[in-house]
This record gives C-alpha cells, sequence and structure tokens, in this order.
C-alpha cells in the first residue's frame, strides 16, 4: 500500500510540476494594436561582459523608445546555423538576428533578410570601410549591419625576443620576412620562434591571402570559379618554409587549436604566437605574472598588410511585421559609443571607424589595443563570402589538403591540385 | 595460483572504477582551477589553488538553476509518458503473434532510420501548427514520441524474458487476467521497467538538438541548450564555468541513478539473458 500510495503522490508531484512549469511559457509576443510594438533581438553575445553590454544598450533603447520595446532573446553559437533554418522555414524567426557574415550571406540570397538599404544612414555607411561594406552587401543590396571584426595579430614573448637581441618592430605593419627572421633569432634552447594553432589552417590561410593579392574565388553563387595561384599559396608555403626548413615552429601547435597554443606561449616554449586579436583579452587574463607580452604590427604580404574580414552582423527577417522598427534600433545599436563598448566587452574590432578611434582614445596602448584597432584599416570583403559552395569546399577539400600539407604527406603542387580538384568536383 | 584470482579481480576492478571514473574526476578538477591553470602546461588533477568562482559564474551567467529545473520537469514527464504508453505495448509486442506483431516491430526499426535533422522541419511546423513550439508542453511530446521506439524495444524483450508458463499457471489457478497482468507480470517485469525508465530519463536529459530548434524563451531553455552557451564565437570558451555548469548539471542524474541503480542492475541482468 505504501508504495501504491508513494505511486500516486510522485504522479500528482510530476503533473503539477509540470503544470507549473509549463505555465510559465508562452508568447511574450506585442501587446493589441494600442499597445507597444515588441520587437525580438536574437542575440548570440557569450561573454560575461558582452552580454551586460549589449542589455545596457537595449535598456537604453527601451527607455528612450517606449512604444518600440526590444527584448533580448539569448541563443549559442553551437548549432545556431541548423536554429535559424528552421526558424526561417516555420516563419518563427525573430525580427533582429545576430549572426556573422559569411553564415548569413546564404540567408540573404534565399530572400529570409530584408533589404537594409534605405534604412542605413548615411553617417553609418561613411563611417564603415567599403571592404567591410562590401562584405554585407548582397546583389546591391546591404543585408546586415556589421558590428564587429577580428584579425590575425602576432603576439610576442617581450622577454625572450629582448635575450635573442631581436628589435622589435614599431613600424605600422612587419612584412612576413621581419616575422619569419625573429623567429629565426629566437630559435634556440629548445625555444621555438613560433606556435601557431592550424588545426583548422583554411580560414588563417584564406584570411592572410590578400595581402599576396590571393583572392581564392572569382564570381559568385554557384557560378564561382577557383584559382589556386602564387598569392594564394604564399603563406602556406611560408609555414611550410619555417615548419621544415627554419624549423622555427614549434611542431605540435600545428596540429593544435589557437586557445591550445597559448598554453605554449604562456610556457615560455614558443616567442610567438599567431592568434585571433580577441585573445588579447584572454592573455591578458591567464598569462603567468610577469609574464611581459606585445602585439607586433599587422603582417604585411607583397601586396599590403590586407586581411579578409568576416564581421559579426545585425539583420532584419524579412517577414518581420516591423522591419523599420528594427532597422531603427540596429542603427541605435550600432552607434560610436554602443559599438565600441560591446567591441571592449567582446576584445574585438568596432565595424565603424568612429568606435575604433573611440576605443582608441579610451584604451591606448593598453593590451595591445592601439595595435590591435590598427589592423582594422586593413580589413577587406572575403571572396569566399559570396561562393555558394565554400563551406562544403572548406571542410571536405581545403582544411585536409592543408592538413596533409603541413604533415608533408604532400607538396604545395599536390595541395594545389586537390584544392582544384576538389572544387570541380564539388560544383561539376 | 587460487589465491592469486581474488586480488587480481580486485585490481581489475580498481583500474575498470579509475577508467571510468577518471573523466568525471578531472571534470570536477576543471571546475575548480583558475582559467590561467586550465590554459597553462601543467597537468594535475589536483587544483593549485581552488578557484570556487566558476560555480558561482555558472550558476549567474546563464540561469543554470532554471534550465536544470526546466530539463528535470522534461525528462520525468516524458519518462512517465514513455512507460505509461511503452508498457502495455511492449506487452503485445511480446505476447502477441502475426501482423500486429510484425507491423510493430516494422514501425520500430524504421522510426529510427530517420537522423534528427530530416525531421525537425515538418516536426516545427506540425508543433507551430497546434501552439507547441517553444513549449515545454512540446518538447515533452516530442523527447516522448523520439524514446518512445526503442523503449517499446527493450521492454518487449524483458516481457519476452518472463515465461508465458508463469501466466498460464495463474490462469488455471482462477486469476482474472488484470490480476496476472498486475500480480505477475508487472513484478517480474520491474526491473525492466527501472531499465527503461532511465533510459527514457537519460535520452531526455541530455537531448540538445529539439530542444535548440523549438525552444525560443531563455525561461524555457533546458540544461543542454544553456551548458552549450558556455562555448561562444571565435573559439571562445569559458572552460572553468563550462566544467561547474557540468558537474552541477550531473548532480540530478546522479541522484536519479543511485536510488534507481539497484533494480537497474536486477533490469541489466535480466535483460542479458534475453534482450
Amino acid at each position: 500500500m505504501k508504495t501504491r500510495g508513494a505511486s500516486i503522490a510522485a504522479c500528482l508531484t510530476i503533473g503539477t510540476l509540470f503544470l507549473t512549469a509549463c505555465g510559465s511559457g508562452g508568447d511574450s509576443d506585442a501587446g493589441g494594436d494600442s499597445g507597444p510594438i515588441t520587437l525580438k533581438f536574437q542575440s548570440l553575445s557569450d561573454q560575461p561582459a558582452a552580454i551586460a553590454a549589449t542589455e545596457s544598450i537595449v535598456s537604453d533603447w527601451n527607455e528612450a523608445n517606449p512604444d518600440v520595446q526590444v527584448e533580448i532573446v539569448p541563443a549559442g553559437w553551437d548549432g545556431i546555423y541548423d536554429k535559424l533554418i528552421t526558424q526561417f522555414n516555420g516563419g518563427a524567426a525573430p525580427d533582429i538576428i545576430h549572426y556573422e557574415a559569411a553564415s548569413i550571406v546564404p540567408f540573404a540570397a534565399d530572400g529570409y533578410l530584408a533589404d537594409l538599404s534605405e534604412y542605413m544612414s548615411d553617417e553609418f555607411r561613411a563611417d564603415v570601410p567599403e571592404g567591410i561594406l562590401n562584405a554585407v552587401t548582397v546583389d546591391d543590396k546591404v543585408i546586415a549591419y556589421p558590428t564587429e571584426l577580428q584579425s590575425y595579430m602576432v603576439f610576442a614573448n617581450k622577454t625572450l625576443l629582448d635575450a635573442a637581441g631581436v628589435a622589435i618592430p614599431t613600424g605600422e605593419t612587419m612584412t612576413w620576412d621581419e616575422m619569419r627572421a625573429i623567429a629565426q633569432a629566437t630559435t634556440k634552447d629548445g625555444t621555438y620562434g613560433l606556435g601557431w594553432g592550424l588545426k583548422s589552417p583554411t580560414a588563417a590561410y584564406m584570411s592572410f591571402a590578400p595581402g599576396f593579392g590571393g583572392t581564392y574565388f572569382e564570381g559568385s553563387g554557384a557560378d564561382a570559379t577557383l584559382s589556386i595561384g602564387e598569392g594564394e599559396m604564399a603563406v602556406p608555403n611560408l609555414v611550410d618554409a619555417m615548419a621544415f626548413e627554419d624549423r622555427s615552429i614549434l611542431p605540435v601547435t600545428l596540429s593544435q587549436t589557437g586557445s591550445e597554443t597559448l598554453a605554449t606561449f604562456y610556457a615560455g616554449q614558443v616567442a610567438m604566437t599567431i592568434q585571433g586579436s580577441f585573445q588579447a583579452a584572454n592573455i591578458a587574463t591567464d598569462a603567468p605574472e610577469g609574464f611581459d607580452w606585445i602585439v607586433l604590427p599587422p603582417l604585411e604580404g607583397s601586396e599590403g598588410a590586407q586581411q579578409a574580414a568576416n564581421p559579426q552582423t545585425l539583420s532584419v527577417n524579412i517577414d518581420s511585421a516591423h522591419v523599420e522598427e528594427s532597422a531603427e534600433f540596429i542603427e541605435f545599436f550600432t552607434q560610436t559609443d554602443n559599438l565600441a563598448a560591446l567591441n571592449e566587452a567582446d576584445a574585438l574590432i568596432p565595424a565603424t571607424t568612429s568606435a575604433q578611434e573611440a576605443l582608441a582614445a579610451k584604451l591606448g596602448t593598453e593590451n595591445g589595443w592601439d595595435v590591435i584597432l590598427s589592423s582594422g584599416q586593413h580589413l577587406v570583403s572575403a571572396p569566399y563570402l559570396f561562393v555558394d559552395a565554400y563551406a562544403q569546399w572548406k571542410d571536405t577539400v581545403a582544411t585536409p589538403a592543408y592538413q596533409r600539407f603541413l604533415a608533408q604527406e604532400i607538396d604545395a603542387d599536390g595541395v594545389a591540385t586537390e584544392l582544384t580538384t576538389g572544387w570541380e568536383e564539388i560544383t561539376k | 595460483m587460487r589465491h592469486l584470482v581474488r586480488p587480481a579481480q580486485y585490481v581489475a576492478l580498481c583500474f575498470y572504477i579509475v577508467f571510468l571514473g577518471f573523466p568525471l574526476l578531472w571534470l570536477i578538477s576543471a571546475s575548480l582551477k583558475s582559467s590561467g591553470e586550465l590554459n597553462s602546461l601543467t597537468v594535475s588533477l589536483i587544483p593549485q589553488d581552488v578557484e570556487w568562482g566558476n560555480y558561482s559564474a555558472a550558476l549567474e551567467r546563464q540561469g543554470l538553476v532554471r534550465s536544470a529545473w526546466n530539463s528535470a520537469i522534461v525528462a520525468l514527464v516524458s519518462t512517465a509518458l514513455v512507460l505509461l504508453i511503452a508498457l502495455p505495448g511492449a506487452y503485445v509486442l511480446a505476447r502477441l503473434k502475426g501482423l500486429v506483431r510484425g507491423m510493430g516491430v516494422g514501425w520500430i526499426l524504421v522510426s529510427q532510420v530517420f537522423p534528427v535533422i530530416l525531421i525537425i522541419l515538418p516536426l516545427f511546423l506540425i508543433l507551430r501548427t497546434i501552439g507547441l513550439t517553444d513549449s515545454l508542453v512540446g518538447l515533452t511530446l516530442v523527447h516522448t514520441t523520439y524514446t518512445l521506439p526503442f523503449a517499446l524495444w527493450m521492454l518487449q524483450g524483458y516481457v519476452s524474458s518472463i515465461p508465458i508458463e508463469l501466466e498460464e499457471a495463474g490462469s488455471m489457478d482462477g486469476a482474472s487476467r488484470l490480476t496476472v497482468l498486475r500480480q505477475i507480470v508487472f513484478p517480474l517485469l520491474m526491473p525492466g521497467v527501472v531499465a527503461t525508465a532511465m533510459f527514457s530519463f537519460v535520452s531526455s536529459w541530455n537531448e540538445f538538438f529539439f530542444a535548440l530548434v523549438l525552444l525560443q524563451s531563455p525561461e524555457n531553455y533546458t540544461l543542454p541548450i544553456t551548458l552549450k552557451m558556455f562555448i561562444g564565437g571565435e573559439g571562445k570558451v569559458a572552460l572553468g564555468p563550462l566544467a561547474a555548469g557540468a558537474v552541477l548539471a550531473a548532480i540530478p542524474s546522479i541522484v536519479f541513478f543511485s536510488i534507481m541503480q539497484k533494480r537497474l542492475t536486477g533490469g541489466l541482468l535480466s535483460g542479458a539473458v534475453k534482450g
């Protein structure tokens, strides 16, 4: 009897809990016709400081606009592509969508995003470097506002550079040859000149390619063509030379992620490491006490210091009942002070020049911010953003081919052949 | 030689326990390490300085407690529903012969063929039509539906392992069909029910993709969704708070397993004979 009584009690408890929990759900959409509009803003901000900055901006907006309220819907980066596909197809996408250019462009091509060209102010348009604006322009339509950027920077252990008698570059840029020479000079006594986490090398190689005139793709959409020449192979060949001729790259790092490589940097096993610029914040937090580190000037190739950019973006759902209000909110969100605060919290580079300058004025040389922000001026649109089969080619052809090259299973000609034949097979 | 067998068994058991328990120990260790220590080359199970801040960060940051509550509700209710439907279904599958059984088994096998990504969009549209997206009720129904075929398969194996002669003997002694089921079959089936319940609970507790796509409001997020939010863009991972969150998330499962463990052992053995 006791058991039966307990079972009944358990069932009742579970049922009550379930109904209680379900009661809290429900649609938080706009009120009646006379009530305020509520815009849903799906935000991917993940750092506590960035979440706070986003909430602060939204709070300021809500206070100033009682008739148009914005509700933040936090989401994670992991799985967001699948979630958005379902949301768009199911007619349940939020009004304002936070994402990144490389991933949001296909949604624009499929007609899910509103054309923001007419809503974007002239001030904002003039404030964004042309290359960055191109990254969010599809068929002459602006499909998103760019907000945050990252570049690849060289972080250096100043103590090791000083000990090797190396003159630390102080110019606006630093050539790859200079970096290679520093790596050679600091490779001694068990220390390597460079640690570079190239577990998934394609993104880094493609980002640096514009500095050598490499474009990889011509055309866009399904008509894009791939060509692998000197510009595209410049950085992979340089890595090969540094790793296997100079032996100035710590071999294990070639199979690690960027974050994993940082441990060898902190331990003094490598004098320099190439990382996403946002790692400056992590190094400032995680480096051992007394660790003297600096950020070296942006790397410059034969054609300049350009790097391909894949900005984070804010877009508007084309099926939103309030496209104009959503665009107005984004315009507010991307004002100079707001972008500066958000990028400071995320340790990223603002997409607008004015926000870069505001951040530079505020932070000065702290944690290499001045150098990192200066790299923002060299960011250009990445050609791969508008190529339909890019993601498939990157994952199934390019990354395995580059990994085989790093493992010396194939040579440079072999990589070029694999990249092009793989592309032909995917697009035939 | 024989006197060495028992110590050798214990040594093997110790290795096995360490093998099984090490990931959990490592997780607990990581949850108590500072970000600097986690990102250093020092490999140690014992943290240099215990960093309790990871736990407060995990609890404060993403509404972990609320998510755990949602996960518990969805897992418990879907488990109850699965058992409610699977018990009679499994009995029918195990005891009846002919077309019904064939169709049932065929349905179970076919339902396992489709990948989640293939069914998510139609499922989303159906749930949207009946107003159950972004709802724990909708998610519970999805978890129930998704777990049910395997639970049926599992339970019918346990039912089959109960000799039919026991039921026939009960009938010959004058017991009604219902009495036979209640007094003979169900007690013998209890280990299988417990094992199925645990499978169902854990499947729902850990389920990520349906929850990711179906739930839109943070107040409805389940634990896997919340934990994934510790993994950010650009490769940023808050390792310490993530590990702390994972430790906290494991506690309800551990408690549930501890309560059920005794019966589960019996259930596993029973299933092993006739699975």
